[in-house]
């Protein structure tokens, strides 16, 4: 039961008094709900996408220690409405020689694919627009579309560049699609579902209680999905279908206007399912700690309401947090080449994965869960982590107290610029 | 071994056909007759006293009633250098080409093939380097009458810019550069042009690539876009008033070419420059050649992805732009030398400002390297890619750094003094094979960090002794007696060399630069053969080619 078919329900009761099962026109009333999901969720994917731009560039800004965008808007924030409304305005050129119709179908597939996999995306406890029994297999059918509108893209631009930048996106998608098949099957056997919502529920709220925590083989399965995510959604260090430096801009170098506005659409997009999938599969998902879902469930009214935006926050910061993480790799590494982003998937990351998939049977089947043993696994494990989060942020701030001190020595002296530095 | 001696050595084996020394000359010149030229340099290549392994450059003269091809060469292991001269019939010149004893002759020739029109019998592609393959006549001949249009464009100072016309259909379409190699050659490979206009070319080239899906067959750079003919403009201009055109030749390493043009010049005066103005030469110079490597080495990150290194060193490198406003108002384009010394004195807080940005600068090249110079996949982008070998750096003409990362212990600063860099103390950073290879992408990349260490050393000595006195002993006319002079810097980009004639007049009688990118391009089609196409931009990165520098 999710939140799309609860509130059909609810408006058919409240309106024509009948009862839903077995009133002939239920089926109109659900369309029309799921029509108004898909409303919400195309705008969900419009006010993500957009405002993140903002963010990556931002974000950006301070790693290069330059500002950033600043002008539109209060700190530039609405920058992306500038860049959207100009994108709009564009003249939307096509190439002479270019294969007209796949040309104009290419972003549509790109942006479907992408948009397809929001459909079983678990928000919070049951904001979900279908919870499917086959969700995991679905999400990665649906964004395997990607690959054939970037072909598409590279092929109907009639230019060798593009066409270079669409072959290799696809031999990259296809090969990164098997690590991170793998991983998210390792996921599967724990949870025992491929239901998305089934396998947060198969998690809770505190740290301990996520799979990523759960056995080795699952916190090494979580590295390599979100590697093989990154592959997959044409980020660095593996943007190579779109790496400016040697294809100029790669599937998308011939494309203008609004069809252009469609891929980054897409592109940053990705950004949100890639982290939203790692959340829900490794980090508990929108799993409230210390609320058991059922609670959520069964309250009425406004503590529904309320538990339900509480379970999205959650989601929603874990996720944010993941984004930021792919925001601040983007601009630190440098790019591979082509043969190494294929030895690194085929040599190291399948195997990997294979044996990901195997240790995680063999774990769960060796370590009853509840046990002494699972309990001295997670709790080595939420320690780990701990500390390596930890030496994270104490790294951080060390170069930021590093490089405070050292333009300190620089500041109130004329002729030099104010430093802008990463905090 | 002095010219004198090598003369001898010459006569003894080839008898008349070495014409004469001109031992007047501020650098004495052998002239040899154009049929034993080829064998000449073979023996001067071969022989063990000789070892001449190095063709520094080739210069074309028109000399009204001849031609005149000018050969400067230089031993690496003898240490000694010679000008070989041939003079060639003025209808019909010719001399057979040295292409198979160095390497490097090969684009040298086709150069002066281009500008002089000089034929260089057996040479296997003498076409134009850079002017269009369609251009009529030889712009650096004396007689040379500029053509009134190119494909309806009018050339020159009073041309208006051509009005467009519909359809442009009557217009003759400028025939494309690309060359056409036979249809069946290329079956199953891809034509591309990279260029002229794409991030990774670093300025307006082309390169003509022919790749087998991501794997290179063959790349061949087509420069000539940047041409200004600085060259030709030179002999029309003041020895003075070229000096702003040397600024043009590097904009990256504006300097070195003044100070090239500098030493030249005084040479050909016989003028001695003040102390002061010495050690401000050298400040400018470090601080210039800094800045180089700064763009060089953020552009290579840049190439490989990594966009922020590059924007950081731009943010140091917006710091050596202040200093140097302050020292000579300019920000890129510095006009800073003036024969004798330098425009404008380095007041004592223009040093303060020097060593505090110094104390600064040291410990962000370790963030840098922290950040990018040390990071895993940024080493394995470029160790053992486009490996080049001593020999043939050394046979391609490849200087400054990039020789020195194949291996070659050379540095005109420390090997032929000039200005005041024996009093101070530095390093000659040499490739060691840091991550890799002797010669690989990652020692160019890391010999150029290295020489920022050494560039800040001397900077701190420079600021330390800098004497007080003149910083400009100001000749009272420049004007010459006729004399030719070949004098070089240590660009930051390798030996940068001007080749000067003067007659007499204030004007130069013909200039000939030889810049370190002109070289490090034409050994970019010897190794592009099975490089992947991102090896391609690494390799062109890690050369540092800046393209108005090729084609001046």
């Amino acid at each position: 039961m999710n939140v799309v078919h609860h509130a059909a329900d609810r408006c058919i009761r409240w309106a024509f008094g009948v009862d839903p099962a077995a009133w002939p026109w239920t089926w109109v009333v659900e369309a029309a709900f799921l029509l108004l999901a898909a409303a919400v969720l195309l705008a969900f994917v419009a006010l993500f996408a957009g405002p993140v731009t903002w963010v990556e560039r931002r974000v950006a800004g301070r790693i290069m220690s330059r500002i950033g965008p600043n002008r539109v808007g209060p700190q530039g924030s609405l920058q992306w409405l500038a860049d959207g409304i100009k994108c709009f305005l564009k003249e939307d050129l096509i190439p002479d020689g270019a294969d007209r119709p796949l040309f104009r179908l290419a972003p549509y597939l790109v942006f479907g694919g992408m948009f397809g996999a929001f459909v079983v995306l678990p928000f919070g406890a049951h904001l979900v627009a279908a919870d499917l029994n086959v969700g995991l297999l679905y999400l990665l059918a649906v964004t395997s579309l990607v690959v054939v509108g970037l072909l598409m893209a590279g092929w109907s631009s009639r230019s060798k560049w593009a066409l270079f930048g669409g072959v290799r996106s696809a031999a990259q998608l296809v090969s990164y699609e098997v690590p991170a098949a793998f991983a998210l099957l390792a996921v599967a056997l724990a949870a025992g579902t491929l239901s998305l919502q089934g396998i947060v529920g198969a998690q809770g709220g505190w740290p301990w209680d996520w799979f990523v925590f759960r056995n080795p083989f699952l916190f090494v399965a979580f590295f390599l999905y979100f590697t093989a995510a990154i592959a997959e959604g044409n980020r660095t260090p593996f943007d190579l279908p779109e790496a400016e430096s040697e294809l100029v801009a790669g599937y998308n170098v011939e494309y203008s206007g609004m069809r252009y506005l469609f891929f980054m659409f897409a592109e940053w997009a990705n950004l949100w399912i890639m982290s939203a999938v790692a959340t829900a599969c490794f980090l508990g998902g929108w799993q409230v700690p210390g609320v058991p879902p059922d609670r959520i469930a069964a309250a009425e009214g406004w503590a529904f309401v309320g538990g339900e935006a509480l379970s999205f926050a959650i989601f929603a910061a874990k996720a944010s947090a993941l984004v930021l993480l792919v925001i601040q790799l983007r601009w630190t590494l440098p790019r591979l080449r082509v043969d190494q982003l294929m030895i690194t998937c085929w040599k190291y990351l399948v195997p990997l994965a294979f044996a990901v998939v195997l240790g995680a049977l063999v774990l769960l089947a060796l370590v009853p869960e509840g046990g002494l043993a699972d309990s001295i696994l997670r709790a080595t494990l939420v320690i780990f982590g701990a500390a390596v989060a930890l030496l994270y942020g104490r790294r951080i701030r060390q170069t930021y107290l590093a490089d405070r001190d050292l333009y300190r020595r620089m500041e109130g002296k004329d002729a030099w610029y104010p430093p802008y530095r990463l905090p | 071994m002095t010219p004198a001696e090598i003369h001898d050595r010459l006569r003894a084996r080839f008898g008349d056909d070495v014409v004469a020394l001109h031992a007047d000359l501020r650098d004495p010149a052998i002239e040899l007759r154009p049929e034993r030229l080829r064998d000449a340099c073979r023996f001067l290549r071969d022989d063990d006293d000789l070892r001449f392994d190095f063709l520094r450059s080739v210069a074309g003269v028109d000399r009204r009633d001849a031609i005149e091809v000018v050969y400067h060469l230089l031993s690496y292991p003898r240490r000694h250098t010679v000008v070989l001269r041939t003079r060639l019939d003025r209808d019909r010149p010719s001399v057979p080409s040295v292409h198979d004893v160095w390497p490097t002759a090969d684009w040298h020739e086709r150069e002066t093939f281009d500008l002089l029109g000089v034929d260089f019998a057996g040479h296997p592609r003498l076409r134009r380097l850079l002017l269009p393959e369609d251009w009529v006549g030889h712009p650096l001949r004396k007689d040379y009458e500029r053509p009134a249009e190119y494909h309806g464009i009018p050339v020159g100072r009073d041309a208006s810019p051509p009005v467009a016309r519909g359809g442009g259909g009557d217009r003759p379409r400028p025939r494309p550069a690309m060359h056409e190699p036979k249809a069946e050659e290329l079956a199953g490979f891809l034509r591309l042009n990279m260029g002229p206009h794409h991030p990774a070319t670093h300025g307006v080239i082309n390169f003509l690539l022919e790749t087998d899906g991501e794997i290179l067959r063959r790349a061949v750079p087509d420069v000539g876009y940047l041409h200004r003919g600085i060259e030709k403009l030179a002999e029309s201009n003041a020895y003075l008033g070229t000096m702003p055109y040397t600024d043009r030749v590097d904009y990256l390493g504006a300097i070195f070419a003044n100070h090239a043009w500098a030493l030249a010049v005084e040479r050909l005066l016989g003028i001695e420059v003040p102390p002061r103005g010495e050690y401000c030469r050298v400040i400018a110079a470090e601080l210039n050649r800094i800045a180089s490597h700064l763009i060089a080495t953020g552009s290579l990150a840049m190439d490989l992805g990594a966009f922020t290194p590059f924007i950081h060193w731009i943010r140091e490198r917006e710091k050596i732009n202040d200093i140097m406003e302050r020292i000579c108002g300019a920000r890129l384009t510095y006009n800073y030398l003036r024969f004798g010394g330098v425009a404008r004195d380095i007041d004592g807080e223009t040093v303060d400002m020097i060593r505090r940005w110094l104390d600064h600068f040291d410990p962000i090249i370790d963030e840098f390297n922290r950040l990018i110079g040390e990071n895993e996949i940024f080493v394995k982008r470029l160790a053992r890619i486009a490996v080049i070998s001593p020999e043939d750096a050394v046979a391609w003409g490849l200087v400054g750094p990039n020789l020195r990362a194949s291996g070659v212990d050379w540095d005109l600063r420390r090997d032929q003094p000039y200005s005041v860099y024996p009093e101070l103390e530095f390093d000659v950073v040499v490739g060691r094979g840091w991550r890799g290879q002797v010669g690989d992408a990652y020692d160019r990349f890391w010999c150029r960090m290295l020489e920022m260490r050494q560039s800040v050393r001397l900077l701190r000595q420079a600021c330390e002794k800098l004497p007080p006195g003149d910083f400009w002993a100001k000749p009272k006319t420049v004007k010459p007696a006729a004399n030719e002079v070949y004098a070089c810097t240590e660009s930051a980009r390798g030996e940068l060399g001007v080749f000067v004639i003067s007659d007499g007049t204030d004007k130069p009688y013909r200039a000939k630069f030889r810049t370190g990118s002109f070289t490090a391009m034409s050994i970019i089609e010897r190794l592009s053969p099975g490089l992947l196409l991102a090896d391609l931009v690494a390799l062109i990165g890690s050369l540092d080619v800046v393209a108005p520098e090729v084609d001046r």
